[in-house]
């Protein structure tokens, strides 16, 4: 089946199985920055933007999301620079292997988007689908805290 | 030996940006399955549903007459070449029991045969329609099973080699002592006993193992594979497949985590051999579930200690016996074993009386390997807990029973030199300690002394806290080998080229940081490449904690030759003589403050007088291998209608001499903390009677998410290790030790329960609770 | 990954269309509503989807006779709905926040919660305290209780969830809720849920379901039975625990065992109707 996708503000059409995942489709189309660490919707590494919402893209039926809004980590930086929440990644130490990251900041954008300022726990709840081996969360939460205030004292240039 | 410096350093000991963390962030650096090569055949393997039998007949034609399917590979048409799949350094201290597929299978999920096709679900699809038929064979599904007389023997097979006792199922014996260890518990005042048992564990790194290959333009196979050892997988590689060295080319792209799975030659035969028989690229990628099944895991062990103190306090005999299950193949089973007493024995080195011995056994379930902690994880937990134990008989504090008794600066221990990484190790002195600086801090931290012994209530919760202290080592002396080159460019950047495996610790960042340090330039001068066999001399790999040290010492060298050749081509330029000058921002500077800048004198390298590439190569055999320490303190609270722990506060104090990026080295703390908690609380592997992995899924095997843990604080203490590079220990490994012995003693005084059987899941802490 | 048996996706405008398409297709077509259950359990007999999406299912509506939740509604739009928050103190929003994690929450609907009725299920056991009716569709509009349909399913042929009506009594009605999970991204290895008031110091509705033990959730009603009408002092509700964990069946499984399973029952169930009696007094 044909679908149409605007993916990181960029439309098009795409061929799909009737039975693919939009994890497939998105890799297939050459956004490999949406990883793969289940399948099962357990680790969260494959989260991207469906219509603002984050979602596990190995979840969602790309045959389903005909005409949606997908944001993928691709997507978040212009092309002049990162947006806040990378370079907030980047300053506190929260990247180790990057393979969960591109998913844990799709969480953490649509965090901030509705809630510019959120609470510790609340931090916590929005990743907590989102595991990680290597951090152990500590400086990723902390990321997120600082690119919160970032975002709230003008770092614009958002990408959604 | 060097001494701290009294300057503060530039680049080293600054929190610097990741020199691949844009492109993480972005989304943009590639790991293995990110590369899209055309015409790419995927591949799948057929495991084993049983966990022990004889391939008694293979039928692959059903499968290789389906449109799409390029090549089935099984024991009929592969190398049967013995070797070990773990990588370590040559010769492997591993047996050589496995082949790339064998006529018997030894777990389930076990190779039997592979499939390479056009699409997954035409492989998938492949697989069903090979068919096998075995002979099932009686499984042996335990350490006990396994020893008993007259039990099925795992590698009855003529040609492995390498094993202690293969009639017996014992893959290793280790026995090391010093000293009379049974007079010295009659010596001993107070004598106390404990046998603790941990269980199989997983890594699950968030990346599957995966790797992908194919030939390049010369007709040369590159195997792109997600490894933590692309030397030794080179090497293993062109020893199974019988081709040259040479032909073979292994490049490490991003890696998605490692921590000892990945330190295995696990997929890359597979890959590589299909791409020789089709010419094509071959993508070999693990789900999750084989991840669990068929990957490898932590070594489940039995260990006992025995401890015998004078009525002081002063340790004075220690027996460990560690009996190790080491699985279906016996990849890193002596060397885990091992360590088990190597790490842990010399901490409390003033016992003049020691015994270390035990055996690691094969049985018919999933694979251990390499995992880090590397045994010391295992051995931590009865010892810290007979620790504790001994402090109640004796009724002296357990901290101030740890202070006692540990190792300090200058001294040593006896077991360094008895046992090292599966035969004798090497003797060496400590030679920074800051490991009472770090008990003092973590007490102080967690109100140890206000809370000890309390059991403050609040409703059906009962809080307690606990401790245990704790060394790993830096790398393996006279062993593994670093080497690191650094060429120069006429815009005064620099190349640096490192085998070091950087699997997501950040090693291309630290040794970066260290080589701009020694040349004076900002880390944004220092372009690194990593882990290509082509391109960038060989390093050991991630492993044994080794690559601060290590790695980091041969990029030291290096650069201190590059330093050396800057300055000689720059002395007529300043006149001056080389040995007055410095590098500093940039340039080359003279005592008098002229200066002459780095690109300037490239230039002239390279262009105009005495020309010749400024390039130096340099390798490090390191002759010791420094303790860093830790000290964890943990506060807990005990649901005792329940049985639930939660871990409320961990403070982990460490000494790994000094941190070249304090972020990343709090990062690996936190990291193996957290891993640590799981392994302690809520991670186990379930078995079924016929030797199936019943919980192969994240859904079922519970790791820690982000709404799972304690307010945690690492503490970094300062500290210098004079044989270190810039003064640098590991730190690695050290803190997945921690948790358990430490949240174990921490529920013990809480609700006055031992557990020695890990997970202390709730249903388990409370039938501890009701039994006592 | 890829459902590769699927063969078409259908993607009906109203209940009449969709309905016709599986009566079609019979047991070859499944529904979607989320998709998160279809991606993970569909077998390899299913060759057609049919998504529900279309069907304009997703209201959450207040009015006279209650709290009404469409079948399509997801939980993070029923999490953040006031209606929901209006409804039995937000207890609804509280049982919510426990399911899965805030990527799943996007994605899953009421009706494919209902659907796929894992016995693990945080919703149900919620939904059972709170006397829910479904109204369903299949070919023709009727109601059927929460439990009637569960008893239903496996024999009757799965209707369409249209919506769940939650009765306007119970809006004023405190609840609590408990989940025994590993880690927080879990599911239960028991769950507990409660509704209930304290009329002059005597238990006046209670309603109790206990589930994933390891069966479907269902309500105690020998145990409310025992509670309604009495004093409500701590003694009753340690009688009333003990009774639940000998009503519920609970059996071994990869979790947790039986025996421990009944001894969550009687723990959380205390816990649980010591929460609302506190919350009840003055």
């Amino acid at each position: 089946m044909t679908i149409m996708l605007r993916i990181n503000g960029v439309s098009r059409t795409v061929d799909v199985a009737a039975g693919e995942t939009l994890l497939e489709v998105l890799r297939r189309e050459g956004f490999v920055g949406v990883k793969c660490g289940c399948g099962t919707g357990d680790c969260g590494a494959c989260a991207v933007l469906l219509n603002g919402r984050a979602v596990n893209s190995c979840l969602t039926l790309a045959g389903k999301v005909d005409g949606a809004e997908i944001l993928t980590v691709e997507g978040l930086a212009s092309v002049e620079r990162l947006h806040p929440l990378q370079e907030a990644f980047l300053d506190e130490g929260a990247v180790q292997c990057g393979y969960c990251t591109p998913g844990m900041l799709m969480s953490g954008i649509d965090l901030l988007t509705r809630n510019p300022n959120p609470s510790e726990d609340e931090i916590r709840e929005a990743i907590s689908g989102n595991l990680c081996r290597c951090t152990g969360y500590v400086k990723q939460v902390r990321a997120i805290q600082s690119a919160a205030e970032r975002m709230r004292s003008g770092g614009d240039d958002c990408a959604t | 030996m060097t001494a701290r410096p009294d300057r503060e350093f530039e680049v080293v000991g600054k929190n610097e940006r990741k020199v691949d963390g844009t492109g993480l962030v972005a989304g943009r650096r590639k790991f293995v399955a990110d590369l899209h090569l055309p015409n790419t055949l995927h591949v799948k393997i057929l495991g084993s549903p049983h966990a022990h039998a004889r391939i008694t007949s293979i039928d692959t034609s059903d499968a290789e007459a389906i449109p799409g399917v390029a090549c089935v590979l099984s024991h009929e048409n592969t190398p049967s070449t013995r070797h070990t799949t773990a990588g370590q350094g040559y010769p492997e201290p591993s047996p050589y029991d496995a082949r790339m597929f064998d006529t018997k299978v030894r777990f389930v999920g076990d190779r039997v045969a592979a499939v390479a096709a056009e699409s997954e679900m035409i492989a998938s699809e492949a697989l069903k329609a090979i068919r096998v038929e075995y002979e099932e064979l009686p499984a042996v599904l335990s350490i006990d099973a396994a020893l008993q007389e007259g039990a099925p023997v795992v590698h009855d097979e003529a040609d492995s080699t390498g094993i202690y006792d293969a009639a017996r199922n014992i893959v290793a014996d280790v026995d090391i002592d010093v000293g009379d260890v049974e007079k010295g518990f009659e010596e001993s005042t107070v004598v106390v006993e404990t046998t603790c048992e941990t269980q199989y564990a997983q890594h699950t790194p968030i990346e599957p193992h995966v790797v992908l290959a194919y030939l390049d333009s010369d007709e040369r196979i590159v195997v792109r594979t997600s490894t933590q050892v692309p030397f030794h997988v080179r090497r293993i590689l062109a020893y199974t497949l019988g081709i040259p060295m040479h032909q073979i080319r292994v490049i490490k792209p991003r890696v998605g985590g490692g921590f000892g799975t990945k330190q295995e030659v696990l997929l890359e035969d597979v890959a590589a051999l299909v791409t020789l028989r089709t010419g094509r690229a071959a993508l070999l990628e693990l789900t999750r579930a084989e991840e669990f099944i068929a990957a490898r895991t932590r070594h489940p062990m039995r260990v006992r200690v025995k401890l015998g103190a004078k009525a002081d306090g002063s340790l004075h005999a220690i027996e460990m016996e560690g009996l190790s299950n080491t699985g279906a193949y016996g990849a890193h089973g002596l060397t885990v074993l091992a360590n088990t007493g190597s790490k842990t024995l010399p901490l409390y080195n003033k016992a003049e009386n020691a015994h270390f011995f035990g055996q690691a056994v094969y049985t018919n379930l999933p694979v251990p390997g390499a995992y880090r902690g590397y045994g010391a994880t295992q051995g931590y937990f009865p010892l810290e807990t007979a620790m504790d134990e001994l402090a109640e008989k004796l009724s002296i504090d357990p901290v101030e029973l740890r202070r006692l008794n540990h190792i300090r600066l200058g001294e040593t221990s006896p077991i360094f030199e008895k046992l090292g990484e599966g035969r004798e190790g090497v003797s060496q002195t400590v030679k920074s300690c800051e490991l009472a600086r770090c008990i003092e801090i973590g007490a102080e931290r967690i109100g140890w002394t206000e809370k000890r012994g309390k059991q403050s209530k609040d409703g059906p919760w009962v809080h307690g806290v606990g401790m245990s202290i704790m060394m790993q080592g830096s790398g393996i002396p006279e062993i593994d080998m670093a080497a690191a080159t650094i060429k120069m460019n006429e815009d005064g950047s620099f190349n640096l080229l490192i085998g070091a495996t950087d699997i997501g610790t950040g090693s291309d960042t630290i040794l970066a940081q260290m080589a701009a340090e020694v040349l004076g330039v900002p880390l944004s001068k220092m372009v690194v490449t990593s882990s290509d066999t082509d391109t960038t001399p060989f390093d050991v790999g991630a492993y044994a904690s080794s690559t601060t040290y290590v790695s980091g010492t041969a990029v030291v060298r290096a650069a201190e030759k590059v330093r050396a050749q800057i300055l000689a081509v720059a002395a007529p330029l300043l006149e001056s003589p080389a040995e007055g000058l410095f590098l500093r921002e940039e340039a080359v500077v003279a005592a008098n403050g002229s200066r002459v800048g780095l690109d300037r004198v490239c230039q002239r390298a390279m262009y105009e007088s005495d020309q010749f590439q400024i390039a130096a190569t340099a390798s490090f055999v390191p002759s010791e291998s420094p303790p860093p320490f830790l000290a964890n303190f943990a506060e807990v609270a005990v649901d005792t209608e329940t049985g639930r722990v939660n871990v409320l506060h961990y403070v982990a104090a460490v000494d790994c001499g000094v941190a070249i990026h304090p972020k990343l080295a709090e990062g690996q703390l936190e990291g193996s903390i957290v891993n640590g908690l799981g392994y302690a609380l809520t991670e186990e592997m379930i078995t079924s009677s016929r030797g199936r992995v019943r919980n192969p899924s994240l859904f079922d095997y519970k790791i820690p998410g982000a709404l799972d843990l304690p307010k945690l604080e690492v503490v970094l203490v300062d500290s210098y290790e004079p044989t270190g590079p810039m003064g640098a220990k590991s730190v690695g490994e050290i803190g997945i030790n921690g948790p358990i012995p430490t949240i174990a003693n921490a529920i013990y005084d809480a609700v006055g329960v031992r557990l020695r059987k890990t997970p202390f899941t709730p249903e388990r802490v409370l039938a501890a609770m009701r039994a006592s | 990954m890829a459902l590769h048996q699927i063969q078409s996706m259908i993607r009906p405008s109203t209940l009449k269309e969709a309905w016709k398409a599986k009566a079609e297709q019979c047991e070859s077509a499944r529904f979607l509503g989320g998709g998160i259950d279809v991606v993970l359990y569909t077998p390899s007999s299913v060759t057609t989807l049919i998504d529900l999406a279309g069907l304009g299912l997703s209201d959450v509506r207040e009015d006279v006779s209650g709290l009404m939740i469409g079948g399509t509604t997801t939980m993070t739009e029923a999490i953040e709905s006031a209606a929901v928050k209006a409804y039995a103190g937000a207890f609804l929003i509280r049982v919510l926040k426990e399911v899965a994690s805030p990527l799943q929450r996007n994605a899953a609907t009421f009706g494919g919660t209902l659907g796929s009725a894992h016995p693990w299920s945080d919703v149900i056991p919620a939904l059972l305290v709170l006397d829910a009716e479904l109204d369903v569709y299949d070919g023709s509009d009727r109601a059927i209780g929460l439990e009637a349909y569960l008893e239903g399913r496996g024999n009757d042929v799965a209707p369409i969830i249209c919506a769940i009506r939650l009765p306007g009594e119970l809006r004023p009605a405190r609840g609590a809720f408990a989940t025994f999970t590993r880690t927080a991204f879990d599911v239960g290895l028991l769950n507990v849920a409660c509704v209930g008031s304290i009329d002059g110091g005597a238990w006046k509705d209670v309603r109790i379901a206990v589930g994933g033990t390891p069966g479907l959730a269902a309500r105690l009603r020998g145990v409310e039975k025992g509670l309604v009408g009495s004093a409500a002092d701590d003694a009753l509700i340690e009688e009333a625990s003990a009774a639940a964990a000998d009503a519920i069946d609970a059996r071994d499984d990869l979790r947790a065992s039986g025996e421990y399973r009944r001894i969550l029952a009687r723990t959380l169930v205390g816990r649980c109707l010591a929460e609302i009696s506190e919350g009840s007094t003055g």
